[in-house]
Order: structure tokens, then sequence, then C-alpha cells
């Protein structure tokens, strides 16, 4: 029987590791803003563990979420409420709160069992509404709209607090997460996962559980997006419901999109690559264009990210691995390419 | 008690005028579903554009005929519907025919981003302040006992009145209306039957653009602030269609109606009379949305797909 990662190479996985842990030194060698393009980095590596989660929602299961930062923000709030008030240590939060996003998961997907496709992205776009709304409600532990100031995550005595720490941490969750995410997706759920978003019937007909197997992913999808959320409180140490409108929501599609739905890859490459642009090229061009258009720095954002959104939908639906794949096999078959095909 | 009533019933009556703009918004994007399966969640920002164009047309005329009268709106009206027809035509373009094989998830985001595009445009075109717009009733009311009704919210019901009976004539009595039906019913075959599908495609579009522009048009003055936000409107349109079920014409009508008078009444008196309403009030629409999908996910006058393998 031939082993699970057999017919793939992974040699450059212990190499990237070892890049990823070296970056902010390198960072700090080359440039003086290096801080700031930790920071941007944080928060990429934020975002890729809930796209991770995301793409074995929909890039997977099939199943579209419009409401994902509703789960970030059950896992921010919940973890904030129990370290800051109930007095739980962080680690424990670490794993507590991440489970409390799930069971939420688990709740939204009750009606995914009936529903699909457009009704379902509904139901998760009203579910991020009624989210909100309620972290606002219960302004007892949540401070309402105000926000909320979450202390430092304490590890094993070690306060976490620079940037630098933060990175540490938040990208150790990152590998962990993506490899989880990589063997989940070649397990039996995640064969599961893609039965049924080729063919539900077929899924079901081959004896795979449909109800059983939705939840799973919802309930899977939150564990990650609420582990992100965790992260996401303790790092950036003020949280307020401004920070998980639907508009984000709608940003982590784009990024498990234009990465290419349907690989945990894609998702890392999606986000860094959005991340990367929302964060320092959007900026340069705002320079530029701001010399001849006087616009808000806003909407040229916007602009930007709808049109890359749309062209990558229209011209490359596989999205930036899929590219990646395209370029390895027209290498791999080289003189051999058939006319017209990688166009 | 009779206050209450009373009050209940001014309520549902702002409740109708709002509804009925949620309907024609819902009526926009159910005609696009009807025909070609795609799911616009941009027609809120074609509602958006369509008010933009109208406040332009409307501050040039009173500009260049120096004060407001019926005959500036109304001529403004028929600019901004001209507008719509060329905008639905470039978008049938643009959206429609790339995506025509494609699956459900691509057309979402697809229209998201148009959605996205659209509002950003607008907002560097017009600017980051809101626009004042001009009713063309100024603060006309009605009295009828003790409700007051403002000529706004008449003209509102009216129109979609009178835009329901166009469309109820046009789908079921004209040859293109037909013909449209038919293409929603299976494309093939109505390509087969010598219709040009394409075309009638391409009409879809640019109908619901003009729904849109003129539900635009009517919601600017009645919100009495117009900028780029209004597009999230839109939204909260979905829920009223889902509750009539999702590709019916007359379902639209009647769940953008009951939406628009829950929406009203629980923002008014209900909230005065219970605390805990308060606080759920702008969500009360998603709470219906998932509550209708969970008893009866085909709503009010869906008729229940069988899916074929």
């Amino acid at each position: 029987m031939k082993g699970r990662y057999e017919d793939e190479n992974l040699n450059w996985i212990p190499l990237l590791i070892g890049f990823v842990f070296l970056l902010p030194f390198f960072l700090q060698f080359a440039t003086y803003s290096y801080k700031y393009y930790l920071f941007v980095l944080n928060m990429a590596g934020i975002y890729i563990i809930l796209t991770v989660g995301l793409d074995l929602l929909s890039g997977y299961t099939g199943l579209i979420s419009l409401g994902h930062a509703a789960f970030l923000a059950i896992g921010a709030y919940t973890s904030a409420i129990l370290v800051d008030q109930a007095g739980i240590p962080f680690f424990l939060s670490l794993i507590i709160s991440p489970l409390i996003a799930g069971l939420f998961g688990f709740v939204i997907g009750f009606p995914a069992l009936r529903i699909t496709g457009m009704y379902l992205g509904l139901t998760t776009m009203g579910f991020g509404f009624i989210v909100k709304r309620l972290i606002i409600s219960l302004r007892e532990w949540t401070h309402g709209a105000g926000g909320l100031d979450v202390s430092s995550p304490v590890l094993f005595g070690y306060t976490i607090k620079s940037d630098w720490d933060n990175y540490y941490l938040i990208f150790t969750c990152v590998i962990i997460a993506v490899v989880l995410g990589r063997r989940l997706a070649k397990s039996k759920i995640g064969r599961a996962f893609m039965a049924i978003r080729d063919s539900e019937q077929a899924a079901e007909a081959s004896g795979i559980n449909l109800a059983k197997y939705k939840m799973l992913a919802f309930f899977i999808s939150g564990l990650f997006a609420g582990f992100a959320g965790v992260l996401f409180a303790h790092t950036n140490h003020f949280i307020s419901t401004d920070h998980f409108d639907m508009l984000l929501s709608i940003y982590f599609i784009i990024m498990v999109l234009v990465g290419g739905a349907g690989s945990i890859y894609g998702a890392v490459l999606g986000t860094l690559f959005i991340v990367l642009l929302d964060n320092l090229y959007v900026p340069m061009m705002e320079d530029w264009i701001h010399s001849f258009l006087n616009t808000n720095a806003g909407d040229i954002q916007l602009l930007i990210f709808g049109l890359i959104m749309f062209l990558f939908i229209i011209f490359q639906p596989m999205g930036l691995y899929g590219m990646w794949l395209k370029v390895r096999i027209y290498w791999k078959i080289f003189p051999f390419n058939p006319r017209k095909r990688f166009t | 008690m009779s206050s209450i009533i009373t009050d209940i019933s001014q309520e549902a009556i702002s409740g109708i005028a709002l509804g009925s703009i949620y309907a024609l918004i819902a009526l926009g994007f159910t005609l696009i579903y009807k025909a070609t399966e795609v799911v616009n969640f941009a027609q809120g920002e074609l509602m958006m554009v369509g008010a933009y164009v109208n406040f332009f047309f409307v501050t040039q005329f009173i500009s260049s005929a120096g004060e407001p009268s019926l005959w500036i709106f109304f001529i403004a009206l028929i600019g901004s519907v001209i507008f719509a027809v060329a905008f639905g035509w470039i978008l049938d373009f643009v959206i429609n025919r790339p995506l025509k094989d494609e699956p459900i998830f691509s057309v979402i985001m697809a229209t998201i981003s148009l959605s996205i595009i659209l509002r950003a445009i607008v907002a560097m075109i017009a600017g980051p302040m809101s626009l004042l717009p001009i009713s063309p009733f100024g603060q006309n009311v009605i009295k009828i006992g003790g409700i007051v009704i403002s000529m706004l919210d008449i003209f509102i019901i009216g129109s979609a009145i009178l835009l329901v009976i166009i469309f109820y004539y046009f789908f079921n009595k004209t040859r293109w209306g037909i013909a449209m039906q038919a293409t929603s019913e299976d494309p093939i075959a109505a390509q087969l039957m010598g219709i040009p599908v394409n075309k009638v495609h391409a009409m879809v579009w640019i109908f619901s653009a003009i729904v849109a522009t003129i539900s635009g048009i009517l919601l600017a003055p009645r919100m009495s602030l117009l900028d780029t936000s209004m597009g999230f409107l839109g939204l909260k349109a979905f829920p009223a269609a889902v509750l009539g079920g999702f590709g019916s014409i007359g379902g639209a009508i009647v769940g953008g109606i009951i939406l628009g008078i829950i929406e009203t009444v629980s923002m008014g008196t209900l909230s005065f009379h219970f605390e805990w309403i308060k606080e759920i009030n702008d969500i009360i629409v998603w709470i219906v949305l998932i509550a209708v999908l969970m008893v009866k996910p085909d709503g009010l006058f869906g008729v229940e797909k069988v899916k074929k393998v």
C-alpha cells in the first residue's frame, strides 16, 4: 500500500520552515522599517490559519461561507473574556476558544443540511450580522461597540509582547495549521469532503453520511477560524466589532479564490498575496494614483480588490496555485508541449 | 390602546412603502435568477448607481432651469432609465456571458466583486461625502383619520404597483415575455425553438437594471441621504426574495412587503414597548431569513425543486 505523501516531493518543506524562522533576521538586516513588515506578516499569518479552515469548507466541501469573520470574532472575544475576565491561562484558552467557535460552526451547519449554494451564502452572511449584533448586545462582557482591550499572551511563564515574539508564536501556529489542514485534506475526511463537493448524490450513494460530514466541515472550519481569532485578539491587543465586518468575510473568500480553491497551499499563497498587496503595494500605488486623481485611499483599495477577484474568476478560476501547477507541468514535459494547451 | 393601533398602522403603511422598494429590488434579481440562474449580489449597487445617476441629472437640470418642478424630475427619470438600459446591456456582456457555465460559487463571487467595484468607482467619482437628494414632493403629507402618510410613500407604493402590473402584462401577454419564460424554463430547448437566448438574457439584465434604477430613485429621497452604503440595503432584499420563494415574481413582491412591515413596526412601536426588540431590530430581517430557510426553504410561493442526477 502506498503512503499518503509518497508521490509528492516534500524536501523543500524543512527549507521553507527554516526560511520562515530566519525571515525576521533578514528583514531586520535589510530594512529599517522591519517592524512594519513583521506586523504585516503577523496579520498574514493569522489570516492564513483562517483561510486554511475556510478552504477546507469552501474549497474542499463546496459549502460557501460569507460570514467567516464571525467565527474569527467568536474566537477573539471568547479568548479575551476567558483570559482577562475569568482568569484562565492563555494556553488553555488557545484550546477552549477554538472549540467554542467550532461549536458555533456546528450550529450554522444545521441549516446547511437542507440548503446549498446561494442560500447557504445568505445564511452565513446573516449569521455574520447576527453574531456582530450579539457581541454588541452582551455589553457586560464585551463592552459593546466600544471595543475591548486584551492582555498579552503568557506562555509557560513568558510574556509575549513584541512583534518579534508574536511572529514566532503566530508562525508556529501557522505551520501547525497548514500541516493539519494537509493531513485532513488527504485523509478519509478530506476525501469525503471532496466527494460531497463533486456530487452530493454520488457521495451519499457511496455511503458517505452527508449530515455528519457537512457538520464536521463547519466544525473544523470554525475551529481554525476560532484559533486565528485567539491569536488575533492577543497579538492585536484591541478588538472591536468593527474589525469583523462583512467585508472581511468577503476578503477571506477572495483570498481562497485567488489562491485556488481546493488546495491548502493555494489558501496560503492567496492570503499572502492579498495581505501583502493590501499593505505593501497598494499604499505605493496610492501615491502614484493620487498624483492625478484626488480620491479616498480606501476606495482605490476596494477597486483593486474587486478587479483582482473579478479577473481571477473570469480568466484564472484555478487561482495562483493552479497557475503554478500549469507552469510546473509545462516544464516537466517541456519540448513536447501540445500547442494551444497552455494559454 | 387605540393609540398603539394607530401607531402600528401608521408604521405599517410606512413599512409597505419600504417593503415596496425591497420588493422592487427583489424583483430585479428574481428576474435575473429566473432567466439565467445567476444570483446577482450586486443588485443593491445597481440601485445605488441608478440613484446617483438620477441625482446627477436632477441637480444638472435644476441648475440649468433655475427651480425644481415635477417636469424636471420626470425628465431626469427618463434620462436615468436610458442610462440603465445601457448599463444593463454592458453588464450582460461583462458578467453574464463569461460566466455562463461556471459553478454557482464563482458566479456569486463574481457578482460580489462587481458590487465592490461599483461601490469603489461611485465613491471615487462622487467623492466621500453623502449627498442630499431632493424629493419631488417636498414634505407634503396626506392625513387619513389619525394616520399621516407622506406623498412620497404614496408615490412609491403607486409606482411599485404600476411596475408590477407592467411586468405581469409583459411576462404573460407579450411575445418577448413568453420567450423569457421559455428561456428560464429550459435554455437549450428554447434555443432549439428559435428563441434568441442571448438576446433574451441581455434583455433580462436590462430590465433588471431598470427596476434597480427606479427603486434607487424612489429610495434615495426616502432615506434623505445618498451615499455608497445604500448598496448594502440591496442585501436586505435577499431575505425578502427567500421569504417569498426565490424565483417567483409574486413571491418577491409579497415577501418584500411583509419584511418591510416587520422591519418598520419592530423598529417603531414594538421597540418602545419591548426592550429586547431594540437590540435586534437591525438584524431582524436576517433572523427571519434563517428561520424561513430552516422551516420552509422554498418560501411562501416557491415550488420544491427535485434535482435530477
